[in-house]
């Protein structure tokens, strides 16, 4: 209590430059790693402060000390010029330090008002005034331009609405010092813009904001200062006007940006597949053809029909009309086992929800689709299975310490390696990659880039979904522009402007 | 962090197998150590007939525990287990008293096992009924048609050669204890050394993964509830030739045995996780408490106190191993 006394007396008469929140020596050991290393920061009052590092580099770890979630090693952490503490979540929402998940925390059971209230309910004679706090929450949803009903359950909102109702009730509740972990991972681009409004709202009213994430575009566009850590220590702090794209990656990789996107000319051969007017749920009167060696881009915002279209393709969800044409013969695909027959690979978007089973051993789930050719006669040999999980292991440099161990004790970049290397060995002919590299740091993504080019080399097709217009404009040789379930534009190697792009995407 | 995943990993391998050995290590050890215990404290434990006798109690229990584990590990339930083995008494014991013979009244037996398992998943595959429920509606049924057949009434066997079988003994194993043996080698090689098991393992991680790799979901759930359906069908010819009855109800609340012995052995109920040997290991020790208990003439309400407490204290100490990764 002492500690947050101290904090609004110093904040009544503090400049703008004074810190809120110093890091001196901050240090954290886990046993055998070294995950942060002596950092100095320092966060100033009503500032967009941008962290930005490779997975691994420590900004899951400083936001556990920043909130309390986990000891300090050593250091101090001094708010509003006093020494706190900080060893609780408690302590730390006690001073108004607060964060915003990637995947939301919230309980989906519960309507957004419940939820918004949660743990700080209104009562009277200790009944809960549920009319009350509906109204209540659909005024503060109403002020914020959210334009979201307060009183429907959590879960009938898609995953981008709740992360802006987590935003909300974070920002309600005497926040000082906000911080977002990739908020916008799984956001779509209106819903980001509507994040980032209230970003700057909150940053008016005197939060400081700390804005964690891979997506360069949206550091350059909120961030006031930004931050690199690499391998745990602090890289350097600078001035958003004073520093580009290609010193903060040069800064968190060692590495420049042309390293990045790594296209090799590759020559086309025959057509794989072609889709002639399908249609299903979700997507409408879609038409393309892969070629071997070819990346076929799929760009367009969340919820624009790729990822529909693609699982379609791969016999997930039936086809409603259309022809697919594969290697020059008419075929139709019932389901995934005739997809994955015909030599087709899908790497579904979601590796939780989709690509992984997590709590089963890193080998289980590369072989998982091979299975068949790892038997001998009733029983598996337990050598080729041994040798082919070991195989993809090395080849992709996953990070683990064997193929025994749980999927999910893997970094996401490494997990989304399981997810694409499960098909390498498969013999497939045309992968579909479902947005291979969200969550994923620059490195991995340099890494899986490189992957794409030896798959091509190897006489294989492509589909690559992206809402990251980098990836897709950098690397594909011909791409689709999706909205709302049609195919809206097709475009070849760098033919047109991001604008352009964004704009058909959009529908503006 | 990859840095911290791989730092860790050059601990991580050697603490698993320890803990992991620990779990099955110690249920032998436990099993062990009421063997010596009861052998010091009773003349009558260690002796060939009352070892027989476990051998021959802990049998039916370890079966259906077999067959439940299958369905656990699909992140399943099924709760009807108890229910079959009483109706497939009835099953069999009608067939061997209407003449039938005996080779075919069994096979017949199984085969209405085998339909069960395959309603079970039809209901959670193509109904979309979860596990619980479809599993607590056939329980309920399936002794309701029971005693309809029956009119409630018990079916005496008269044919000795078929409950002479329970009796019997073959290289001085008692013939029930065979079965076990018949049903796990097979489980073992099934779920341990098949693709089939690797897939068991897949749904009952992330269905819809298992699904993307290719795997039949369905036809995976099927098998589960069929091979469950199987054992218990199995059990329950074992049953009625042990009692020489067919009656509906005499396996009541056998389920939450199989299932208590699946849990004791390691498999959670969150799925993915589980073993063949556990269960069987799990039943015994079960056995093994009610055998003791009636032996030092404990108060046979005390089987129940304790067994509910090593469930707690087993799975907490699976729950810490969990932890510990």
């Amino acid at each position: 209590m002492n500690a947050l006394n101290v904090a609004e007396a110093a904040g009544g008469i503090a400049p703008s430059s004074v810190p809120i929140l110093e890091l001196r020596k901050l240090d954290k050991r886990f046993t055998g790693t070294h995950a942060l290393k002596s950092v100095d920061l320092s966060f100033r009052r009503g500032e967009i402060h941008a962290i930005v590092g490779e997975n691994g580099a420590g900004k899951s770890t400083l936001i556990k000390l920043l909130t309390g979630v986990h000891p300090r090693t050593s250091g101090e952490l001094v708010w509003l010029g006093a020494t706190v503490p900080l060893s609780t979540p408690h302590e730390a929402i006690a001073l108004g330090i607060n964060a915003v998940h990637q995947e939301v925390v919230l309980c989906p059971h519960l309507t957004v008002a419940a939820n918004m209230f949660l743990g700080d309910e209104e009562v009277r004679y200790g009944l809960l005034k549920n009319r009350q706090m509906v109204a209540d929450a659909q005024k503060v949803l109403d002020e914020l331009g959210f334009n979201l009903p307060a009183g429907v359950l959590l879960s009938d909102l898609t995953i981008g609405q709740q992360q802006l109702i987590a935003t909300a009730r974070a920002a309600t509740r005497g926040t000082k010092f906000l911080i977002f972990d990739e908020p916008t991972a799984y956001l779509t681009r209106q819903e980001a813009a509507q994040l980032f409004a209230l970003i700057r709202r909150l940053k008016a009213e005197g939060v400081t904001i700390v804005y964690i994430s891979h997506r360069m575009e949206e550091v350059f566009e909120l961030a006031d200062r930004v931050s690199v850590l690499r391998d745990g220590q602090l890289v350097g702090t600078r001035d958003i006007d004073a520093t580009d794209e290609n010193e903060l990656i040069a800064m968190m990789i060692n590495r420049s940006i042309e390293q990045v996107y790594h296209k090799d000319t590759i020559p086309l051969g025959a057509t794989l597949i072609e889709a002639k007017n399908l249609s299903g749920e979700g997507f409408e009167d879609i038409s393309l053809s892969v070629r071997a060696g070819e990346i076929v881009g799929l760009y367009g915002l969340i919820g624009a029909g790729r990822s529909e279209f693609v699982t379609s393709l791969f016999g997930r969800h039936p086809i409603k009309s259309g022809e697919v044409v594969w290697e020059g013969r008419p075929v139709r695909i019932r389901n995934e086992r005739d997809a994955i027959n015909l030599g087709i690979a899908l790497a579904p978007e979601s590796r939780r929800d989709q690509g992984l089973c997590l709590n089963l051993g890193v080998g289980h789930n590369i072989n998982l689709p091979v299975y068949d050719r790892l038997t001998k006669g009733v029983t598996i040999s337990a050598r080729m299975e041994k040798e082919h999980a070991d195989r993809q292991i090395q080849d992709l440099r996953i990070k683990t310490q064997s193929r025994n161990a749980l999927a999910l004790s893997l970094s996401g970049g490494n997990q989304q390696k399981i997810v694409i290397g499960k098909w390498l060995n498969h013999g497939a002919k045309l992968f579909i990659f479902d947005e291979p590299t969200v969550g994923v740091d620059v490195g991995t993504k340099a890494e899986i880039y490189r992957l794409f080019s030896a798959l091509l080399a190897k006489g294989a097709g492509i589909i690559l979904i992206s809402s990251y217009l980098p990836e897709v404009y950098e690397l594909a040789d011909q791409f689709h522009v999706f909205r709302a379930g049609r195919q809206v534009a097709t475009h070849g190697f760098k033919a047109v402007s991001h604008e352009q792009i964004l704009s058909e995407a959009i529908g503006v | 962090m990859s840095q911290k995943t791989t730092t860790q990993g050059e601990i991580a391998p050697r603490r698993k197998l320890n803990f992991n050995n620990l779990l099955s290590l110690s249920l032998v050890a436990v099993l062990l150590l009421m063997f010596i215990l009861l052998s010091i404290a009773t003349t009558t434990f260690a002796t060939p007939g009352n070892i027989s006798n476990l051998a021959r109690q802990g049998a039916m229990i370890a079966i259906l525990a077999v067959g439940e584990t299958f369905v656990i590990i699909t992140a399943g339930i099924d709760l009807s287990v108890g229910a079959i083995v009483g109706f497939t008494t009835v099953i069999v014991s009608l067939l061997i008293e209407g003449g039938v013979p005996v080779p075919i009244a069994i096979t017949i037996t199984l085969l209405v096992g085998v339909a069960i398992g395959a309603f079970h998943g039809f209901g959670i595959v193509r109904m979309g009924l979860p596990p619980f429920i479809i599993t607590l509606a056939t329980l309920t049924a399936l002794q309701g048609v029971g005693l309809l057949i029956t009119n409630g009434s018990t079916i005496n066997i008269t044919n000795d050669d078929f409950t002479g079988f329970s009796r019997g003994e073959f290289l001085g194993i008692p013939n029930l204890f065979w079965i076990v043996i018949v049903v796990a080698v097979p489980a073992v090689i099934y779920l341990h050394f098949s693709k089939y098991g690797r897939y068991l393992y897949a749904v009952g991680s992330n269905p819809e993964a298992a699904r993307l790799s290719g795997v039949n979901v369905r036809g995976v759930i099927y098998t589960a509830y069929i091979l469950s359906a199987l054992c218990a069908a199995v059990v329950g010819v074992m049953l009625a030739s042990r009692t020489g009855t067919g009656n509906a109800t005499q396996a009541n609340g056998w389920e939450l045995q199989a299932i208590a012995s699946s849990v004791i052995g390691g498999t959670s109920l969150f799925g993915a996780v589980g073993t063949v040997w556990g269960p069987l290991l799990g039943a015994f020790i079960l056995a093994t408490i009610r055998n003791g208990a009636n032996l030092l003439n404990v108060n046979s309400f005390w089987q129940y106190i304790i067994t509910g407490g090593l469930i707690i204290i087993i799975v907490y100490f699976d729950q810490l191993r969990r932890r510990k990764r």
